[in-house]
């Protein structure tokens, strides 16, 4: 029996924190929680979270200048942010900021845990998370999120767009099982039912491009009925 | 306006009046003056004159026609603006209530009894789908600004794949569906744009009007061009929309008569047009109650 990892909910909001701490309790961690920037700060401090939920918008000190505090004091505890990156220009930002993961207000609880969970399982303690790195390196396959270019083996590789993005976000998720909705929500910014054909069709562009064998995947694998996950491991450089 | 028009235009008359009046009723000297001039002279010089202030006339007709226009736009750029704020405004306070509320029901068990279970089960649905909405409504408004990666749409694929998914659809057993895309004399024009945006919009489209049809209705998906537009219409033998219905039914949450028994949220048609407008494009209707719809999409091929 492992020790129970501690987590730290800062939010503003009572009627939010109230009903979050006791349920991500019962899904098996401690939770401290902060109601402002300055008191997560002095929290992160005292007790050394093992994962820290911000939102963004708090009094004194927000999510974003939290974060960036604490990045900028070279602590790379892994941070949930609560918002929604949607645009190329936020997400290059995103880069900087240095957040493990983001996710949208209002969210299913459950859907938090499973973020945790796979927030915790990437992580390697004192390190910039995969999604604040610039190259992303999994086998023969460079990303470079910067000048936003890919290569296989020795060749650079030429994706749409929308492929890059896709492949970026699978990539910084590694190992994760991430729903057709999730990616849409995510990639496209919008998730309707009609888009998980659009999701599939990308994800067959992206094989076709990385020479991935979908029976026998060695980058993308398709969980049947729920989503895909990037099963090959990523290292991440600057 | 119309005040400071009228007496520019008869201050002329009245200084000439001023000064007749000045030379008849004081000692000034009044000669009598003789002119003399061509009729050549005197016609070149009536037609100059006329010329300046015909052309004077226009430019201020037309001056004051573009400076409507451009206020026009401007107002209607900034209800569009302020409709925006307002759906981002509304968005970001239903988010913490409506998070606060998820959480809430995530923690109550399910050992209760069955009318308790019951509630419970339909308090978390419905909370869920108000988060659906507020993500939507948000989703509509970032769709008006946010930039678009466009690219050379090719109209006949996509119209093709989305035909093939409305067929395969579960609403769509008995619908007499066809689609038409003119191959002869050239294929239609590729339409620059987001193709996933445009399958996404027509895709709506097509899922109204399987909807609201019954079986044994027909429904047809059916392109055009002319040169500097695809023209896609969506057309069915359905019920129609009431005409009392038509000029809202582009509007976010705006639900006809006939609407209001079937699922769903209202945002379809309000997406499809914010779609459309982002490609400089135009949507229109026309529907006959007891006949049938026809949405038709204009897309700008350049």
């Amino acid at each position: 029996m492992t020790a129970q990892l501690t987590l730290l909910l800062a939010d503003d909001e009572a009627a939010i924190t109230d009903n979050l701490a006791p349920f991500l309790e019962r899904s098996g961690y401690t939770v401290l929680v902060a109601a402002d920037g300055e008191a997560a700060l002095a929290q992160v401090k005292a007790s050394a979270p093992d994962l820290i939920i911000l939102d963004v918008l708090m009094p004194k000190l927000d999510g974003r200048a939290v974060l960036r505090q604490l990045r900028q004091q070279g602590d790379w505890t892994p941070v949930i942010l609560l918002t929604q990156v949607g645009e190329a220009f936020e997400r290059a930002m995103a880069l900087e900021e240095g957040a493990d993961d983001y996710l949208n207000k209002p969210f299913d609880p459950h859907e938090l845990v499973a973020r945790i969970r796979a927030v915790l399982r990437r992580a390697r303690p004192g390190e910039r998370p995969l999604t604040a790195t610039q190259k992303l390196i999994s086998h023969d396959l460079t990303f470079d999120r910067l000048t936003r270019r890919a290569w296989l083996a020795d060749g650079e590789i030429h994706l749409t767009p929308k492929a890059l993005t896709l492949l970026e976000y699978l990539m910084t998720h590694s190992d994760e099982l991430v729903s057709r909705e999730r990616l849409l929500d995510s990639v496209w910014g919008w998730a309707y039912p009609a888009g998980t054909r659009t999701v599939d069709s990308r994800i067959a562009e992206l094989r076709r491009v990385l020479g991935d064998d979908a029976s026998n995947p060695k980058f993308i694998e398709t969980v049947p009925s729920q989503g895909y996950r990037f099963v090959a491991p990523v290292k991440g450089a600057t | 306006m119309k005040r400071k028009v009228w007496l520019g235009g008869t201050l002329p008359l009245a200084l000439g009046l001023l000064l007749a009046l000045l030379f008849v009723q004081t000692s000034l000297p009044n000669p009598v003056l003789y002119l003399r001039i061509s009729l050549s002279t005197a016609v070149l010089l009536t037609g100059l004159f006329t010329t300046i202030l015909l052309t004077a006339a226009l430019w201020q007709h037309f001056h004051q026609r573009d400076r409507l226009a451009q206020q026009k736009r401007e107002l209607r750029a900034a209800a569009a603006e302020d409709r925006r704020r307002f759906l981002q405004r509304l968005d970001h306070e239903l988010k913490n209530p409506l998070m606060a509320m998820r959480a809430g029901l995530a923690n109550v068990s399910n050992g209760h009894d069955e009318t308790t279970r019951q509630a419970l089960a339909s308090i978390e649905a419905q909370t869920v789908r108000l988060s659906q909405l507020t993500a939507d409504l948000r989703k509509i408004a970032e769709l008006e600004t946010r930039p678009l990666e466009f690219v050379p749409v090719e109209m006949g694929a996509l119209l093709a794949e989305l035909f093939e998914l409305a067929q395969d659809h579960p609403g769509s057993e008995g619908r007499k569906l066809t689609l038409t895309v003119p191959q002869a004399p050239w294929p239609l024009p590729p339409v620059p744009g987001d193709r996933d945006l445009l399958f996404l919009a027509i895709y709506n489209l097509l899922e109204n009007a399987l909807k609201y049809t019954a079986v044994t209705d027909a429904i047809e998906l059916r392109a055009r061009e002319d040169g500097r537009f695809v023209t896609v219409e969506v057309a069915d033998t359905g019920p129609g929309i009431a005409a009392t219905d038509q000029p809202y039914i582009w509007e976010e949450l705006y639900r006809g008569k006939a609407a209001r028994g079937a699922p769903g949220s209202g945002l379809g048609l309000a997406l499809v047009k914010a779609i459309v407008d982002r490609h400089g494009g135009q949507v229109s209707l026309s529907s006959r109650p007891g006949q049938g719809s026809l949405v038709i999409l204009r897309l700008p091929t350049a």
